[in-house]
């Protein structure tokens, strides 16, 4: 017996109708009459028993007296008339909505045969006396389905439980719109909860409350799978450049498989990419693994993270995850600064000999006042072949072409003032990346600290020893490294590891042993003589981007060192995605993206572009148009406009007709010259996000009965519903009132009460 | 094409002779004959002799770094690897510090081609090879090398004989790469300064009036050794002696001209191998 049936049992009525009504004592003058006279006859009693001696002592006849006195007011309290006040619909002459879910993830099978479809169907047969039927005998009801939109229905035969999303929000508050006009007593939702889509849910329930409409939802499904996994969310770039290391953070939740190993593949368009092994963590908790792939193929690509069906789950579907990535066969130009010639310039150099995707112009100090200019694939947007002939960029407009820097070994003292803001403004304004490698003219020893350029880097420079300092550093990545695409050579974390402890060590000249609050620290240098670990690799986001401290000397050996095997690609790789990560993420002065990257057929999709000029100042007039390429080859050409509320962003518009990619090129043109362009695209797909986070949200749909004013039930007692709406203020209603004088509650309390002084008297032998 | 040499007066060339007197006045510069007791302990006995100076406590960016292999023959007990060590590679470096940014060692280093050391020089001189007959083991050494990153300056082997014999050893290092003419338009030749000749670099006997060339070496050439990517592996300089040059810079009687050249197209090939 639960606590509300115990409640009742007692009480007369569910707490739900004492939470309704108000209590009062609905007493006539005869009631007081009689009350009175209780009380007259309860004097001389109480006078008696102070007479009575017998075997009683003063404290049983004190506790005798205690009692009859109650007995003497319960009496009363009953002949006052206690009452609930109650407002009930009156019937017939108020609305109901029924809401009911119509998306896909109501065709999930929680029981394992009956859906959740079947349930509800069920329940919306007027034959069903259950639910339906009852409200129909005492309210006029308005049927309505809802998935990312909610619509009337005539016929609950039209539920097709095939909506993309679900908008609980959106349903609730198109409900009451739609029947705010009439007498309406209350919504009734029935709904798994499983919410995808809303937005705004807080100020639906306020205006809900405002407007004295109940929700009484009924959560379908259950709170809780007995075996299911799921590959809950996937954190991915959603523009990488080609061959690119690619790390995603895949989050996996499970049911009833604790503790078990399953694979997680990794797919680009149907071809496994990776594979690792996953540990299952406790039933009911997430774990998040990092998954690595390597995007080599050009173009949108729809990168699935999958893990195989294991036998008993209840969804199939959210095994999967697909993710659209796109990969950019682009080339991206950085700045390689080196105040002296350093065999790693020659060595970085080879190791991007045959990468088309970076370009390095690199610039070398070869004498005090002398400059070796090495430009890889001329372009004559940098100057051609005489690029970098005036020496380090002087001016923003020609350090901001740029994507990254490197910072080689060279002096604060080299650059201006100026120069040294500018590359701090290149990383936190323009959105560059840094990258500071180690080196005697670098960090501390190169006389960094106290410029604009020390408050770029990740990491903290400490006074240079009075002595020189270097050492020879076995390099380990940290927690953190062994997951990252950059540093983590090897198909899995175990592989990468191992790997690790075979590198050779290198030289570090710098002594850097902290990173700043927000940085993260990749790679870690120990040796026997080291007290605390140089940072060998960190990073930080910076203002619009990021900043890179690299503090070996000589990654070169890498490729050189007796222990190296000629074969080893380690080198390359290592500085091919350490410019990849260097560059991702760095915009030109136009940048476009889509409200979101997947979406259904028939859905509008909003196209958002930021517009920069050459010193990275947003621009508000400028010509910004797009063109959305369908699927169907089909052209649609768009005027974006500036939205004002920000500067810089322009928006527009495209209704994707058909499944399949859709590619938004934008240009844009500024009052004296082009300012740029950028792609973005997008994929009109079969949504499956219904599939995820399936189970019966109680907590939401608790949240949206209890703050509205209505109940919550569940397919178990979902039959008191009907009953309990028609304590509703709203709509058309009449006051009742509610006797409570007969509850069962007074006559125990009479009976315990006559029957423990019954027992006292007779164990003192008082009569 | 000498004749423009002469006239050119530059930077170089003072700075040649400056460092000369310098070497002149008290640096080492020559070394005590060593016998050669076997290459695996050349390095031994080199260190026993005290000819290779302990390094400084803070790594150098570069070292100079020289070839110790098995030859036919040699000088004074050591081998053809020895010629003109350590005092030309001494004076060179000296040159070098000057002249360029580069962090070098200043002073000798000597290398046995099987030291697993070698690998952290990625530059690597050899000369007389006319007489290098190396053991497999070198052979194979000096292959990984060449493959992992390391470049190698060839000097001062003349004719047709010793030509010869130094393609049968390289090709014995590089079976699969050819040997080509290296144009005066190759980055080589400007990568710090612009060389638009190749000269005919003599050993000191000029200064006794002897001929420029040595045996049948008339014509001077720079060849070089490619891998499949373009690299340059290896700089040949044939019929002539840049590093005879360096050692005898300090001696008035020395052509000027000769020292420039020689600096000139040591420093680029070195800057060259350390930005390609």
């Amino acid at each position: 017996m639960g606590f509300e049936s115990l409640f009742e049992f007692f009480f007369k009525y569910k707490p739900f109708v004492f939470e309704r009504g108000d209590f009062v004592f609905a007493a006539t003058p005869a009631s007081f009459a009689a009350a009175a006279l209780l009380v007259a006859v309860a004097v001389p009693i109480v006078r008696q028993y102070r007479q009575v001696q017998g075997n009683s002592t003063p404290r049983h006849r004190l506790a005798l007296m205690i009692v009859r006195a109650a007995v003497v007011a319960l009496g009363c309290v009953v002949l006052l008339r206690p009452s609930l006040v109650v407002a009930t619909a009156v019937p017939q002459q108020n609305f109901v909505g029924v809401l009911v879910d119509d998306s896909r993830s109501m065709q999930i099978a929680d029981g394992g045969v009956t859906t959740r479809a079947e349930q509800v169907s069920n329940w919306l047969n007027p034959e069903n006396a259950e639910l339906i039927g009852q409200l129909e005998e005492r309210f006029r009801l308005r049927l309505f389905s809802f998935s990312d939109v909610a619509r009337r229905l005539d016929d609950a035969a039209e539920l097709r439980f095939s909506g993309l999303r679900t908008d609980v929000a959106g349903a609730l508050e198109a409900g009451r719109q739609e029947l705010g006009g009439l007498p309406l007593s209350g919504l009734v939702l029935l709904s798994d909860g499983a919410d995808n889509d809303s937005e705004s849910l807080t100020e639906t329930l306020n205006a809900l409350r405002q407007a004295d409409v109940p929700v009484f939802a009924v959560g379908v499904g259950e709170e809780t799978f007995a075996r299911d996994i799921e590959v809950s969310r996937v954190e991915a770039p959603r523009d990488v450049m080609q061959n690119a290391a690619v790390g995603a953070d895949v989050v996996i939740r499970q049911r009833g498989f604790e503790g078990e190993t399953v694979q997680l593949y990794v797919e680009d368009g149907g071809r496994i990419v990776s594979t690792m092994d996953v540990e299952l963590p406790r039933s009911g908790d997430s774990t998040v693994v990092r998954a690595r792939f390597v995007a080599d193929e050009a173009g949108p690509r729809i990168v699935t993270f999958r893990i195989d069906v294991a036998e008993g789950e209840v969804v199939c579907q959210n095994n999967a995850l697909e993710t659209l990535v796109t990969v950019r066969d682009e080339q991206a130009r950085i700045l390689y600064f080196e105040g002296e010639p350093r065999h790693e310039v020659g060595f970085i150099r080879r190791a991007l000999h045959d990468d088309r995707n970076i370009a390095l112009a690199t610039l070398v100090r070869s004498a005090p006042n002398k400059f070796q200019s090495l430009i890889v694939d001329p372009d004559e947007r940098f100057g051609g072949e005489h690029e970098l002939f005036g020496g380090f960029p002087k001016t923003r407009e020609e350090l901001y072409r740029y994507s990254a820097v490197v910072l080689g070994s060279v002096e604060a003292d080299y650059f201006t003032r100026d120069q040294l803001q500018m590359i701090d403004d290149f990383v936190s304004q323009r959105g560059g990346g840094l990258l500071a490698l180690g080196g005697r003219r670098s960090f501390a020893e190169g006389g960094y600290a106290g410029t604009p350029v020390a408050e770029t880097l990740p990491v903290v420079l400490d006074p240079p020893a009075a002595e020189a300092w270097h050492s020879e550093l076995q390099v380990a990545p940290t927690l953190f490294g062994r997951t990252h695409p950059v540093t983590q050579f090897g198909e899995t974390s175990a592989a990468s590891a191992e790997r690790w402890e075979t590198m050779p060590p290198l030289l570090a000249v710098n002594r850097v042993t902290r990173a700043k609050p927000g940085a993260a620290i990749l790679l870690e240098g120990t040796s026997e003589t080291l007290t605390d670990p140089q940072v060998m690799l960190a990073y930080q986001r910076y203002g619009a981007g990021k900043s890179i401290a690299l503090t070996a000397a000589d990654t070169w050996q890498w490729q050189m060192h007796y222990d190296m095997p000629l074969d080893d690609m380690t080198h390359e790789n290592f500085w091919r995605q350490m410019l990849r990560w260097l560059v991702a993420d760095v915009a030109g002065q136009v940048r476009a993206q889509l409200d979101r990257d997947r979406f259904a057929a028939g859905e509008t999709v909003t196209v958002q572009v930021d517009v920069f000029d050459d010193t990275y100042l947003a621009v508000n007039d400028a010509d910004v148009a797009a063109t959305v390429a369908g699927p169907d080859g089909r052209e649609e050409i768009l005027d974006l406009a500036w939205t004002v509320d920000v500067d810089g962003r322009y928006e527009a518009s495209f209704t994707a007709a058909a499944e399949g990619f859709y590619q938004v090129d934008v240009t844009a043109v500024g009052r004296d010259a082009d300012l740029g362009s950028d792609v973005v695209t997008g994929q009109a797909a079969e949504l499956t996000q219904e599939f995820f986070g399936a189970e019966m949200n109680r907590e939401l749909l608790a949240r949206v009965a209890e703050e509205s004013g209505g109940r919550f039930y569940t397919a178990a007692n979902v039959d008191e519903l009907p009953g309990d709406i028609t304590f509703t203020e709203g709509g058309t209603t009449v006051t009742e009132v509610l006797d409570l004088w007969d509850m069962p509650l007074f006559f125990f309390l009479f009976v315990g009460l006559v029957g423990s002084e019954w027992t006292v008297r007779k164990l003192r032998r008082l009569a | 094409m000498k004749n423009r040499a002469l006239a050119r007066s530059t930077a170089v060339g003072l700075a040649a002779l400056s460092l000369g007197a310098a070497m002149a006045a008290g640096l080492p510069v020559v070394g005590t004959p060593v016998p050669q007791d076997g290459i695996g302990d050349m390095r031994e006995a080199l260190d026993r002799a005290g000819l290779l100076r302990s390094r400084d406590e803070l790594p150098h960016e570069f070292y100079f770094t020289r070839a110790i292999y098995t030859s036919n023959g040699g000088y004074w007990g050591r081998g053809t690897w020895a010629i003109d060590y350590p005092k030309a590679d001494q004076q060179f470096v000296f040159g070098l510090r000057r002249l360029t940014n580069v962090d070098a060692y200043q002073g000798d280093n000597a290398v046995t081609l099987t030291d697993p050391e070698l690998l952290r020089y990625p530059f690597l001189y050899a000369l007389e090879v006319g007489y290098m007959n190396m053991r497999p083991e070198e052979v194979e050494a000096l292959r990984r090398y060449l493959m992992a990153g390391g470049f190698l300056f060839i000097d001062d082997f003349w004719g047709s004989f010793e030509w010869r014999n130094f393609e049968m050893e390289i090709r014995r290092v590089l079976p699969d790469h050819e040997i080509v003419d290296l144009t005066l338009d190759h980055p080589v030749f400007h990568t710090f300064y612009d060389i638009d000749y190749i000269e005919q670099v003599p050993s000191v006997r000029i200064v006794n009036g002897g001929p420029t060339y040595e045996q049948d070496g008339y014509v001077p050439y720079v060849r070089g050794i490619f891998d499949d990517d373009g690299r340059l592996l290896v700089l040949i300089n044939w019929n002539t002696d840049l590093g005879d040059a360096w050692e005898w810079v300090d001696n008035p009687f020395y052509p000027l001209q000769y020292s420039n050249y020689a600096y000139q197209l040591a420093v680029n090939a070195i800057l060259y191998s350390m930005s390609h």
